[in-house]
């Protein structure tokens, strides 16, 4: 167990510097010079070479490196060109809206792409199976930004039912919620179909299983089976999968983020990029990658302990 | 999967026998052939406004599909926009796809080097693609360069991966001892037997890839880091239209249908592909 868990982070430790290590030469190559923007158009020449010291901007390049680390660790990314604010400040206030968003569109899209899944499998060959899987292969092949216009369309332009712009306050207060709603259907929409797909692989291989053999053989109902003892074990590898698709889901949000104007990471990284605001836009995807690796860590871990067999690899 | 290899002639025949993947590749080669006879087949020049006639509806007489908010014509753009879109993807796609099994197959056939590359591959399957087209955009500036070196490094590890699990299955068969035990060389065995033999599986996966590979590239270019304004491409077509969504959705619609219409027919494709492949996934 801890063996597993010691190798992972080993190996999470030097993709994260790695990842440090690009964000940092991205600064290299790009045509600013840090010390003039936090010194701010105004500053006379004096102030400037006083900044390039201060920030250890006349070291040769891995001495730099360490200082930018130490900076990192202390929480200091540098300041945007474009509006002067520290980037570690505007990271803060859009982190959450991101997570926000994310979860809501998660917790009623891994429920439902599960049961869609289960059902497909346990029908198999059956046309409620062929329509789940056509379902599921419109969902993965949509354009995620098709599927938020058409929704802003009908439902926010057409029928009036929900706001489609922003975000309209905390998850819980009832226009938080009115708020969320659009960018979670968009984004839990194209996550419904690969869940069902998975999900329905796991519950079929599950099924012919002789666990599930011996559990209909003592008579059980198909439900209990299907639900107790097939969908029960596939679940291991669900979840697993369900953890690595994480990344499909980011790439999702930045997209949804954009579509709604919801105040997140994203649409901060890609407005960052677009406005050539590279203290920002290195900040941004420094952040967005560290948050991946741990996360892909953690679904690495979890499945140590969800599953004793891999512990060993 | 050994079977893959016996009963080629069987797998097409298999393949046209499922309506849902023979309309896909029917509907492939049509959008191939409008997109490569763009230039003839276009009633108007894709960049040429006119502003006495913007924002028209689809079903108009002189535009069949409208026009967008500058009065450029939607069929002429949309039939462009094919060209850019699929060159994007099918660019990334053997960039990534080259280099990929280059590396799967040197995993495979000199094991000495298989666990250093396969754990570089790992780690550059841990980053989503749309972390690469970020920090490439970045780094380049947005622009269609730097979403086809995003696309093609995220395709990397993928076609590493399955380059080198298909390789193994074919190292082992018999025919490759056989030909060791001529005395033929590492280069020469690996063109004339190890390779051919792969290329069936390899194709499945490049089918499904290229979907994902247009449903990325089109998102990248949608959040404005791909193709800048005026180029025809999909998804900046689709980004443009936003402005006018609710004078013109038809601006925004017809080129993300377009969209969803490709991806849809090459999973379609793939899947059953794959299924004729593979007997033990067939419903």
């Amino acid at each position: 167990m801890w063996r597993h868990a010691a190798g992972r982070i080993a190996l999470a430790v030097p993709v994260l510097l790695g990842v440090v290590l690009v964000g940092f030469l991205l600064m290299q190559v790009v045509p600013t010079d840090p010390a003039i923007v936090r010194a701010g158009p105004m500053a006379s020449m004096e102030v400037v070479e006083a900044i390039r010291r201060d920030l250890g901007l006349d070291q040769p390049l891995h001495v730099q490196f360490a200082l930018y680390l130490w900076r990192l660790l202390h929480g200091d990314l540098g300041v945007s060109i474009i509006n002067n604010v520290p980037v570690a400040r505007e990271l803060g206030n859009t982190i959450g809206p991101t997570l926000e968003l994310m979860a809501a569109s998660l917790i009623w899209s891994i429920p439902l792409g599960i049961g869609m899944g289960t059902l497909a499998a346990y029908l198999r060959g059956s046309f409620t199976d062929r329509a789940i899987m056509a379902l599921s292969v419109a969902g993965v092949s949509v354009p995620v930004f098709f599927l938020g216009l058409v929704l802003i369309w009908y439902v926010g332009f057409q029928w009036q039912l929900l706001p489609f712009t922003g975000r309209q306050g905390p998850l819980w207060t009832l226009e938080g919620l009115r708020g969320v709603a659009l960018p979670a259907i968009t984004l839990g929409g194209v996550f419904v179909g690969p869940v069902a797909r998975m999900t329905r692989t796991a519950v079929l291989e599950t099924l012919s299983a002789d666990h599930v053999r011996t559990a209909r053989a003592k008579g059980l109902t198909e439900t209990a089976v299907v639900l107790h003892h097939a969908l029960r074990n596939a679940l291991i590898p669900v979840v697993t999968l369900i953890g690595l698709q994480i990344g499909f889901l980011l790439g999702g949000a930045v997209v949804t983020e954009t579509v709604f104007s919801w105040p997140g990471v994203g649409r901060l990284a890609v407005g960052a990029i677009t406005s050539s605001d590279f203290p920002m836009a290195q900040g941004t995807i420094i952040v967005l990658s560290a948050g991946f690796i741990l996360v892909n860590l953690a679904v690495d871990l979890l499945y140590g302990v969800l599953d004793p067999r891999v512990r060993g690899a | 999967m050994t079977a893959a290899w016996v009963a080629r002639p069987t797998v097409l025949r298999l393949v046209l026998r499922d309506v849902a993947a023979a309309a896909s590749a029917g509907f492939l080669a049509l959008v191939v052939l409008a997109a490569l006879l763009a230039p003839w087949l276009a009633p108007f020049d894709p960049y040429e406004t006119d502003l006495m006639a913007v924002m028209q509806p689809p079903g108009g007489q002189d535009y069949p599909l409208g026009t967008d908010g500058q009065g450029r014509d939607m069929l002429s753009r949309l039939l462009f926009g094919l060209r850019v879109t699929l060159a994007m993807g099918l660019t990334a796609l053997v960039f990534g796809g080259v280099i990929g099994v280059t590396v799967g197959f040197i995993a495979a056939y000199w094991r000495r080097v298989d666990g250093l590359l396969m754990r570089l591959m790992d780690v550059l399957l841990s980053f989503p693609a749309i972390l690469f087209g970020l920090a490439l955009a970045a780094i380049f500036g947005p622009g269609l360069i730097a979403v086809v070196i995003a696309l093609s490094v995220a395709t990397v590890p993928l076609m590493a991966r399955i380059a080198r699990s298909t390789a193994l299955v074919v190292m082992a068969q018999d025919y490759i001892e056989a030909a060791r035990a001529t005395g033929m060389g590492d280069w020469r065995l690996i063109r004339r037997h190890l390779a051919p033999n792969c290329v069936a599986p390899l194709m499945v996966f490049a089918t499904l890839r290229l979907g994902q590979v247009i449903l990325l590239g089109s998102a990248l270019s949608f959040l404005g880091l791909g193709a800048q304004a005026p180029t025809a491409e999909l998804g900046a077509m689709a980004a443009q239209g936003r402005t006018f969504l609710f004078f013109a959705p038809h601006i925004s619609v017809i080129p993300s249908f377009a969209i969803f219409a490709i991806v849809l027919a090459c999973n379609l494709l793939g899947d059953a592909l794959r299924d004729a492949l593979d007997p033990k996934l067939r419903p």
